[in-house]
């Protein structure tokens, strides 16, 4: 769906009012719940501008809202802790980043089996503790965690679009 | 250190001097009221006058003992402190709620907020969120949502909140039209948000050409207001923003140019 518009005049005949994917959008933000449901819608209208539709953009913005929830709750350990949302806007998916400090070593840990739990190998308990990585995984394509030697903890998520509206790397 | 009480429990908070979280559990009937009054006595005493009555384990409040927290509440207040509660069931929340008891008493999620609600309010913590994306117009309106809402969900007022979200408009409009054409260099956007102030810094690879206009029109009273001809469309952003806020100003450097601007908090 890319239209012709008069150019602004960039050396790469691209306008400052045109989108051309990839493109990443990076936001740091402190360890507090207050801010989750801004970052949240944030992430949403950064994909409706991006030609996703409403349906994805509010699915997507489920998968961060319960990313970022569980990086305040138990990977900011202190009152400076902030989170990294890195976000990078493909044509056909997305692919998320959310950073934090790392929690405690039992934290990691439930983290860590959660991200590997498959769905056969639940019980009642485990499934009841990672609901918000079951809706992760639900709605995503890859789902997988990263703990450095520091504890700093990344979860990178990859979500395809669903919709029909691709088949242009520009959004005018 | 932790003293045990019949049924509440102080537990102090290391990070927050003038804080202490109070664990209460069980049904607060008429017969914890005692307990309760001597609690807030004690917090008072050691010059804790911002208490968190941790009601995760609370399973009923009677309306006694919500008149009792009323007057220890405002025992605080007297004392430059506040009471929240934390960790409210939602059925204990929604009685509150029906009491009218909300309006009275801050509540927040966990003890983790109401430490956040603390900082902000007793220690009047700034906090800082940052966002770096790339130089297109299309992404200006979310940027400023995100703001606009910040500065809300922060207890900012409309009025005030309206006014930043301009703010953050111009200035994103101007940091990627005047950006280096073509470049693919992000623009920074940083907003520092206190309870008295907001301060929002944007820095773009910028076009050198554009940079000395630029730094002209910031001038004092150089009448760039008058010099605005009603059938010009452009070129209002910098004036708008000069109106709008409390301090502005513009750094060139070979490197890209960075914007700040101050709005004092007035609502």
């Amino acid at each position: 769906m890319a239209k012709t518009e008069e150019q602004k005049g960039p050396s790469n005949g691209l306008s400052c009012n045109t989108i051309q994917f990839p493109f990443s959008v990076d936001i740091r933000f402190p360890g507090d719940l207050d801010y989750i449901p801004a970052v949240r819608k944030f992430i949403a209208e950064i994909l409706q501008v991006s030609n996703f539709d409403s349906k994805f953009a509010y699915r997507s913005e489920i998968i961060v809202d319960e990313l970022c929830t569980n990086a305040v709750i138990y990977g900011c350990r202190n009152d400076s802790a902030e989170v990294r949302l890195g976000s990078t806007i493909f044509e056909d998916h997305i692919e998320f980043t959310i950073q934090d400090q790392g929690g405690t070593k039992d934290h990691l840990r439930r983290l860590k089996s959660a991200v590997k739990r498959t769905d056969d190998i639940k019980s009642e308990s485990t499934r009841e503790e990672g609901l918000g990585l079951e809706i992760v995984r639900m709605l995503s394509e890859r789902l997988e965690v990263v703990i450095d030697e520091h504890d700093v903890t990344s979860i990178h998520v990859t979500r395809k679009r669903e919709d029909e509206r691709k088949g242009t790397n520009v959004v005018s | 250190m932790t003293t045990k009480r019949t049924c509440i429990e102080i537990q102090e908070v290391a990070e927050a001097q003038t804080s202490a979280v109070l664990h209460l559990c069980g049904d607060l009937t008429s017969e914890c009221i005692k307990s309760i009054t001597e609690a807030f006595d004690s917090l008072i005493r050691q010059g804790k006058t911002f208490a968190i009555a941790d009601m995760s384990g609370v399973t009923l409040i009677s309306s006694a003992v919500l008149g009792e927290f009323m007057g220890c509440r405002r025992r605080l207040v007297e004392h430059g402190g506040e009471v929240v509660f934390s960790g409210l069931s939602l059925e204990l929340r929604s009685q509150l709620n029906l009491m009218g008891a909300t309006k009275i008493f801050r509540i927040c999620t966990d003890i983790r907020s109401a430490l956040n609600y603390y900082r902000w309010e007793i220690e009047r913590r700034s906090e800082t969120i940052s966002v770096s994306f790339p130089p297109s117009l299309k992404l200006v309106p979310p940027l400023r949502q995100l703001v606009s809402r910040i500065s809300r969900q922060k207890g900012y007022g409309h009025r005030d909140s309206f006014r930043i979200e301009t703010i953050v408009d111009e200035i994103c409009n101007n940091a990627v039209e005047h950006g280096i054409p073509g470049a693919s260099d992000p623009v920074d956007l940083s907003v520092t948000i206190d309870p008295d102030k907001i301060e929002i810094d944007i820095r773009n690879a910028s076009d050198p050409e554009k940079a000395a206009s630029l730094t002209a029109m910031l001038l004092p009273d150089n009448g760039e207001i008058d010099k605005l001809k009603p059938d010009v469309r452009r070129g209002r952003g910098l004036t708008l923003i000069k109106m709008l806020s409390d301090e502005l100003s513009v750094d060139c450097t070979s490197r890209g140019t960075s914007v700040h601007v101050k709005k004092i908090r007035e609502e």
